[in-house]
């Protein structure tokens, strides 16, 4: 789908590691005849590997900036690259193939299909990419005792508790294996215990070595990361490593 | 992927089974209507068919029409016209007609001691039993001899037997019979066969005496009700009809009328008639699918409104347009498939317990099967690619945050 020639740019030449690379991204939405700009020219990159956390109070735009990161949304203006992919002039059937094997979603409020079993949910990724269901069963199976679910498979998520279904949610987002994955609020709706558990597990992914974004308020989460790029008024106030 | 989608399909309709119920309504009406009057009409259609070639399709029957008065003059009927010397007439200078029965009838009491029942006396001639093909199981019929002598001989059809002789053998017995305040003895020389309901009527419920007995003694008339005429082959019976009537044109006044029609037009019209009604039928029936398929259309954009954040977040694991478009494709198409195997079931029932209400055959053919069920797909694929279209469409972002 991506031809060589056509993932790097011109004049942006890749550095292996970096897994992110956002150059002067903005995002205006019209709002009627108001514009409002969300992110206004916003410039980092990310190593493989990294585990980052973006941070900023509400209407900070860092929403709007995890929405751009997750391909869910295009840029107005700007270069964004995701896993050498030049995701600025993407179009939506290829956002929706990069959304499905380069970004994992694990969101605030789980995001899991009610009416689908622990398992099946797991599967869903597997079945956009076109997995055999075989196959797809199996890696579910195993993602799913990986994130310590392995005797919850056959239930529905209204069975099973919070901490469960973000565990569950995580499993899903690896089940492409894929290059980011995007963590917007992951605690938010569990108590302190539970977060702390389901920290502890993106801290391991991360320590085996995939590559995570988490996207917070609070700086107990934030504190997990190595670096925290603080949001403020669509523009990135600071950019500190840990 | 496409098993996983008709299985989400199904469990999404599953979870909602009255709303579902309520939205495949009116595919089911549809679809059930079109079956069972299909069936229903082709049923009876093989049944008068089968009863109206049984009789020979080289039969032409004339019967005396009324003429209506025009400017003034009186309305009459040619009823007149009708002697026993215009059968013959028929018979003679018709090449194609190898023989004209007349046949009068009338409606009286039999009595047989404690025993009576009510029923038509018909009188014909010999020859009847060779049109109708239906001759007596047990004695004999009436002959020329009877005719020519007016004799008061009886032949009783089956059903007359039970009523009024249920324990003796009724030939060679004398029987009354009871019409206009007079009464007649009649000799029963024999008993017809059991012949099914025919497009005459119902043959097994009448009499027969020989028609100059009728005209002489019960009608007191000479005129008959009507004839009976039949063409040397079916493949004659055109040109006999033709023969019969430029000799009634001939014979009879301008301003006299008269019907005739053949067995073969009698099928025709039968047909037509059917055929129409069929039709009209099923044109309703496609109402009723068109505003199934409204239904339909309905209950998936409520259903595409009530899923916006499983489509968010499906197209957040990588659903791409076509497979949003195609999974709600799916569930209209299921919901319409189901109604319409739910109305095929439903019509072929009711199709068949008519069927063994009016005693006709039940039929069903595997062309209407597949097209109500192909036109029900139809209607599902037209009524739920607008609602797939909108869902397919729909921004990840917002249909993420929808709550």
């Amino acid at each position: 789908m991506f031809k060589e020639g056509q993932i790097i740019s011109q004049d942006l030449l890749w550095e292996v590691t970096k897994v992110i690379k956002v150059k002067d991204i903005s995002k205006i939405y019209e709002n009627g005849k108001i514009e409002v700009e969300a992110v206004k020219g916003v410039s980092f990159e990310i190593d493989e590997g990294e585990l980052v956390s973006i941070m900023g109070p509400s209407g900070s735009g860092k929403s709007t900036l995890m929405h751009i990161l997750g391909c869910l949304d295009k840029a107005t203006s700007g270069y964004y690259s995701l896993n050498k992919q030049d995701i600025s002039k993407a179009t939506e059937k290829e956002l929706a193939e990069i959304r499905n094997k380069d970004v994992g979603f694990v969101f605030q409020q789980f995001n899991l299909l009610g009416r689908s079993t622990v398992l099946h949910n797991v599967e869903m990724p597997l079945i956009y990419s076109g997995m055999s269901k075989k196959e797809r069963i199996e890696r579910s199976k195993d993602l799913l005792v990986k994130v310590g679910l392995g005797h919850r498979m056959d239930h529905y998520p209204n069975e099973i508790s919070g901490g469960q279904k973000q565990r569950v949610a995580v499993a899903r987002a690896l089940a492409n294996n894929p290059s980011l994955i995007l963590a917007d609020e992951p605690t938010g709706n569990l108590d302190t215990k539970t977060g702390e558990e389901i920290m502890d597990l993106l801290q391991k992914l991360n320590d085996q070595g995939h590559t995570i974004i988490l996207v917070t308020h609070e700086d107990n989460i934030a504190a997990y990361a190595e670096r925290t790029i603080k949001l403020v008024d669509g523009r990135i106030k600071e950019d500190v490593p840990a | 992927m496409i098993f996983e989608t008709i299985k989400i399909a199904f469990q999404s309709l599953y979870s909602n089974k009255l709303r579902t119920l309520l939205s495949m309504l009116g595919i089911i009406i549809g679809v059930s209507a079109v079956i069972a009057v299909v069936s229903i009409a082709s049923g009876s259609q093989a049944q008068i068919t089968s009863q109206i070639s049984d009789l020979g399709s080289n039969l032409i029957n004339i019967s005396p029409g009324v003429s209506r008065g025009w400017g003034g003059s009186i309305s009459r009927s040619s009823t007149d016209l009708f002697t026993l010397q215009l059968g013959e007439e028929i018979e003679k200078n018709s090449p194609h007609v190898k023989r004209v029965v007349p046949t009068g009838s009338a409606g009286g009491l039999f009595i047989k001691g404690n025993n009576n029942f009510r029923a038509n006396v018909v009188g014909t001639e010999e020859d009847y039993q060779a049109i109708n093909k239906y001759y007596p199981a047990q004695g004999i019929f009436f002959t020329d001899y009877d005719v020519k002598n007016s004799t008061n001989v009886i032949v009783l059809g089956s059903d007359l037997i039970a009523e009024l002789f249920p324990e003796s053998d009724p030939v060679g017995q004398n029987i009354k019979y009871n019409i206009n305040n007079r009464t007649h003895i009649f000799k029963v020389i024999g008993v017809m066969e059991n012949k099914g309901r025919g497009i005459t009527g119902n043959l097994n419920g009448q009499a027969y005496i020989p028609i100059t007995t009728f005209m002489n003694k019960i009608s007191n008339s000479n005129y008959v009700s009507n004839f009976v005429a039949q063409a040397n082959s079916s493949e004659t019976a055109n040109q006999a009809l033709d023969e019969i009537k430029y000799l009634l044109d001939n014979y009879i006044s301008e301003n006299d009328e008269y019907n005739i029609f053949s067995q073969d037009q009698l099928l025709t019209t039968i047909n037509d008639a059917t055929n129409t009604m069929k039709l009209m039928i099923i044109g309703i029936a496609a109402i009723s699918l068109l505003v199934g398929g409204i239904g339909i259309m309905n209950i998936m954009l409520v259903s595409v409104t009530e899923r916006t954040r499983e489509i968010g977040i499906r197209k957040a694991l990588g659903a791409k347009k076509k497979d949003i478009l195609f999974q709600f494709l799916i569930e209209s198409l299921t919901l319409s498939s189901v109604g319409g195997i739910i109305g095929i079931i439903v019509g072929g029932l009711a199709a068949y317990f008519i069927a063994q209400v009016g005693g006709w055959p039940f039929i069903m053919s595997i062309s209407i099967i597949a097209l109500a069920f192909s036109f029900s797909l139809v209607v599902g694929m037209f009524f739920g690619i607008y609602p797939a279209y909108r869902a397919s469409k729909l921004d990840p972002v917002d249909a993420l945050s929808y709550e």
